[in-house]
């Protein structure tokens, strides 16, 4: 823009004399900065704003040369930005306010529409949790997009301390490195033993991660020693918190850790939730000083020993470094340990890569995040259903308000508009099915971050399913999007042509036609995906209930168990034997007890034994093979205590004890087996390497599954074995929270150092182990999906048949004014229903029946084409959609015949 | 004049509002006669920008304060049809009850000598 010089000639009124380009380019602008205005604003009074800014220009042009007109443009450019913000505002809050009255006008719709996104989005949002979790969600240290793993590609995949040493000197390519074993541990606090995971650090654990101390301090590198072992202790944040209630006054306190103590120095900061993703890790120590890690070898030695490979390695790359960079370089020096150390070092080839792709080991890595992109997968295609569904809803709904929009179009609302109001209808629903699906998933998660944590293993499973901000911020979005994307389409429908016209020739175009066939194929592709789900459910369901009715060898109604592993205080053989029996004789002298034996695995736990049997002599065929028999240790009580029949012999006693001849009992499989139509008592087994001679024989059980063959299995002493930890079973008809607490007394006063765990009834134990875990987790995940399906099916069939009744109303007003009774009426939309539910069921039906090879080594006791299941479920889909149909059916037959022949 | 609830629902009007419709009591204009008027009144003080002004002139026609009237060439500008503006029934009552509701203010402030009455001419 330019001005004319200081000597302004009146040119103003003669514009096109030399100062045209000028005038051009400030038009140019102009008309830019007019755009900042919302549409209709524009639309209205855009030119008028033009004509005044011109004659503003002018204006100044002629009385107040360039400073005059540079100062407009300023006023001009200030005004506009703070002015059109607000009429945006404006006209967002007259659609909101619009779209809230019609939302509220029409509350089924409104219900239907919002829950189907709820549905879809916790779906969605619940999956895209458990993929952040293993594949995005960045450690909670500092700049944790440097971390990576080094680990073992062949052989075991942790690193020795020495190892770790010499790469963490590759300080080219790295900055730091450290490692962490993780360990179980028992932790006594004011007498009370509790089992935790301990996580075993190098020095530099804390340093080099960026973690610093919520209380007291961490464990820090020193430069006067090759590594610490002051026996000192930093809590987790968590545990700080939910064992000692937060307490300051923890620190420097002695607490003793699997029986040596130990000074608690600090908590680790609430940010940090520790390196490993799954596990729940309580308390950090320094590897050197936690005893159980030498194993009762010289201190330190464990340090110089390069086969203990027991660190979990991460470094940290130094900045301005690529990982193929630091590979390169670890390699080199993996090589030269292979030179130096060809005995154990040999093999050694390193898998250098980022820590997300880690979890929750380095060799599970890969698997899991394939599965996490599997599963991202399905939440997309869930989403997608989602916003088809909620198009269609739409679309059901746009087609009755046909006669609306034309009105309003015909009195002069522009067509910007009216899209951006469908549009702004089909946000809000989307946002307010996003906020509510939020609290749908967070109790989804922590149901399902309880359901893995009561799985009964080593460790505790403590995944970070958390629905935290960035989660709910990309659900949001997401929710936003699939609106935007959803409410297009009606309103797009409705105005590509005249509406009116379209309703009047029923849309049988042929791009109606194919997005109609389209729609419809949704809605029979759900109904059956639901089936083919509740079906599943269903089965796994009755298998469940096979399952707890299978005979298993024992009662496990009325026992109670509890666990405790004296091995982690390095007791030796003697002392763990005599724990167990002392232990034994306390609580089998509680009242309200009537039998209490050990076992060291629990029959169909996550954890078991089993030993290749062979009688002795054994079999001369050449191609003979010792089959695996599952293996059981247990006192003398133990089938009293268990209600397991002996059919022959003796049980174990007094005599059967370390020293004595090794003894065993085997069930009738076994029994049958090696000696058919003998008795084995008296006879010799060889189990592994030991040669055992049978006393007894008991009644067959399940060992590893319920579902498993009849298998051997062989019983032997505790005694004799004198394993590091077990389990006490306690046959009493006392409830669980009245007899935990004189169980726990009974362990505390033959020993305090040895924590007890898992006490709980004998069906929490089948429950969370290997017996009915799968089943209940099968069974929930299929009814849970079938259940969410059935509902989107139903409100996508409620959406398709409300449609084609929107489009027909004219066609029913005629027939009742002919003389059709309502009853005809119903008949005609509830059968389009059907048509639907049928074919739908039908596709599931083959579907199923597809799937049925995949189903049948997962069922127990029930065949996957069990015709009950079948018929259940496809009965309730059929009433499912009927009464789905029922409501259109309704809107049909209430249509007033005179209104509807009186269309526009 | 009596001051009835409708009337009042617009008070208290913004000041550029206030400036528009007090423009338009006494006579039609066109925009940008409006913000010229507002800016020789006031002596420069207040500049209403255009942007604003349009605003203001949208919100107060979809309330009813101000109406359109028809197009006629402004003979001091090039012949360019113009939109004028004119002050409704209604928008009179409420720049006026605006004006009382101000002058009750400056009442008061008199009365608290907050500010000094004028000399009697």
């Amino acid at each position: 823009m330019s001005a004319t010089g200081p000597s302004t000639p009146k040119d103003g009124r003669n514009p096109s004399l030399g100062a045209s380009r000028g005038r051009s380019l400030a038009e140019r602008v102009m008309r830019a900065l007019l755009r900042l205005f919302p549409f209709d604003f524009r639309a209205d009074h855009g030119r008028e704003l033009e004509q005044t800014l011109r004659a503003q220009y002018r204006d100044a042009a002629e009385h107040g040369g360039v400073r005059a007109v540079l100062s407009l443009w300023m006023e001009v450019l200030g005004d506009f930005v703070t002015t059109a913000p607000r009429e945006h505002l404006a006209v967002l809050k007259q659609d909101l306010g619009y779209a809230f009255r019609a939302l509220r006008r029409a509350p089924v719709f409104a219900a239907s529409a919002v829950l189907t996104l709820a549905l879809g989005m916790s779906a969605a949002t619940g999956m895209v949790a458990v993929v952040d979790a293993v594949m995005f969600r960045p450690l909670t240290v500092e700049r944790p997009d440097e971390i990576v793993s080094i680990s073992n590609r062949n052989g075991a995949m942790w690193l020795s301390w020495r190892d770790l040493q010499d790469y963490r000197a590759a300080t080219n390519v790295l900055t730091d490195a450290v490692g962490l074993a993780p360990r179980s541990a028992s932790l006594i606090v004011d007498g009370a033993a509790e089992r935790i995971a301990i996580g075993l650090v190098t020095d530099n654990y804390f340093s080099m991660l960026g973690v610093s101390a919520a209380a007291g301090r961490v464990i820090q590198p020193e430069k006067s020693r090759a590594w610490i072992d002051d026996p000192v202790l930093v809590l987790s944040y968590a545990y700080w918190q939910s064992r000692f209630g937060g307490d300051a006054a923890v620190i420097g306190r002695t607490v003793r850790v699997s029986g040596a103590p130990f000074t608690i120095i600090g908590v680790a900061s609430a940010r940090f939730r520790g390196t490993e993703p799954l596990l729940r890790v309580s308390g950090y120590v320094p590897a050197g000083a936690f005893e159980q890690f030498n194993e009762g070898r010289a201190p330190g030695s464990s340090f110089e020993d390069r086969t203990w490979r027991m660190f979990a390695t991460l470094a940290r790359l130094k900045p301005g470094f690529t990982i193929a960079q630091a590979r390169a370089e670890l390699d080199v020096r993996a090589a030269r340990l292979a030179r130096e150390f060809p005995s154990t070092h040999k093999d050694v080839s390193l898998r250098v890569v980022p820590e997300t792709h880690t979890r929750p080991t380095p060799e599970l890595g890969p698997f899991l995040r394939l599965a996490a992109t599997a599963l991202a997968g399905l939440a997309a295609i869930v989403l997608l259903i989602t916003s088809a569904n909620l198009a269609n809803l739409l679309m059901a709904r746009a087609a009755s308000r046909g006669r609306e929009v034309a009105l309003r179009a015909a009195l002069g609302a522009r067509r910007g508009r009216i899209v951006r109001q469908f549009v702004t209808e089909s946000v809000v629903i989307a946002v307010l099915g996003g906020l509510l699906a939020i609290p749908i998933v967070m109790f989804a998660m922590s149901r399902l971050r309880a359901f893995i944590a009561g799985v009964t293993a080593a460790f505790t499973f403590d995944p970070d399913f958390s629905v935290d901000g960035r989660v709910i911020a990309s659900a949001l979005a997401i929710a936003i999007g699939a609106g935007v994307v959803a409410g297009l389409a009606p309103a797009l429908w409705v105005l590509r042509s005249d509406a009116a016209a379209s309703l009047r020739s029923a849309g049988r175009g042929v791009t109606e036609r194919f997005s109609g066939r389209l729609r419809s194929a949704l809605v029979v592709a759900q109904v059956a995906l639901s089936l083919t789900l509740l079906v599943s459910g269903g089965l796994f369901v009755r298998s469940l209930d096979r399952a707890r009715n299978i005979e298993l060898g024992f009662d496990p109604d009325g026992l109670v168990m509890a666990s405790a592993s004296p091995g982690l205080l390095s007791y030796d053989r003697a002392k763990r034997v005599s724990f167990y029996e002392a232990v034994l004789d306390r609580v089998a002298a509680l009242p309200g007890v009537e039998a209490a034996a050990w076992i060291q695995f629990p029959p169909l736990g996550v954890v078991g034994d089993s030993a290749e049997v062979s009688p002795d002599p054994r079999p001369s065929e050449p191609d003979w093979r010792p089959p695996i028999a599952a293996e059981l240790v247990v006192t003398p009580d133990y089938f009293t205590a268990a209600r397991t029949r002996q059919i022959e012999g003796r049980p174990f006693d007094d005599r059967d004890r370390a020293g004595a001849p090794l003894v065993a009992i085997i069930n009738e499989t076994l029994a049958r087996r090696f000696w058919p139509n003998q008795s084995p008592v008296g006879r010799r087994l060889v189990a592994d390497t030991a040669t055992l001679e049978i006393i007894g024989v008991v009644q067959n059980g399940k060992y590893q599954n319920v579902g498993e063959e009849p298998r051997g299995a062989v019983f032997r002493p505790l005694a004799q074995i004198a394993p590091e930890m077990a389990t006490l079973a306690v046959r009493t008809s006392r409830a669980l929270a009245d007899v935990g607490p004189d169980l726990r007394d009974a362990f505390r006063r033959v020993d305090p150092d040895v924590a007890v765990f898992d006490v709980r009834p004998m069906m929490a134990h089948l429950d969370n182990g290997s017996a009915f875990f799968p089943f209940r987790l099968a069974a929930f995940m299929t009814s849970l999906f079938g259940a969410m399906g059935v509902l989107l099916a139903a409100i996508g069939l409620y959406g398709m048949v409300a449609f084609q009744v929107g489009r027909r109303t004219q066609e029913i007003g005629v027939r009742m004014a002919l003389g059709a009774g309502a009853r005809d009426i119903y008949r005609d939309v509830l059968s389009q229903g059907a048509r639907f539910a049928a074919i739908g069921i039908g596709v599931g039906v083959l579907l199923s029946g597809g799937l049925a090879q995949l189903l049948q080594g997962l069922l127990l006791g029930i065949s996957p084409f069990d015709p009950l299941t079948y018929l259940l479920v496809a009965a309730f889909l059929a009433i499912t959609c009927l009464v789905a149909s029922f409501v259109p059916a309704r809107r049909a037959v209430g249509v007033d015949p005179l209104t509807a022949l009186r269309t526009d | 004049m009596p001051a009835d609830s409708r009337t009042q629902s617009f008070l208290p009007l913004t000041p550029p509002t206030l400036h528009t419709l007090v423009a338009l009591a006494d006579g039609d204009k066109h925009g940008y006669a409006i913000i010229k008027e507002i800016a020789r009144r006031t002596d420069g003080r207040v500049r209403l920008g255009a942007g604003t002004l349009y605003a203001i002139i949208r919100r107060a026609e979809a309330d009813g304060l101000i109406v359109e009237t028809d197009e006629r060439p402004d003979i001091a500008l090039d012949d360019e049809r113009r939109r004028y503006y004119r002050l409704t029934p209604l928008g009179r009552k409420v720049a006026a009850a605006e004006i009382e509701r101000l002058e009750s203010i400056v009442e008061m402030a008199r009365e608290k000598k907050l500010v000094p009455r004028p000399k009697s001419v």
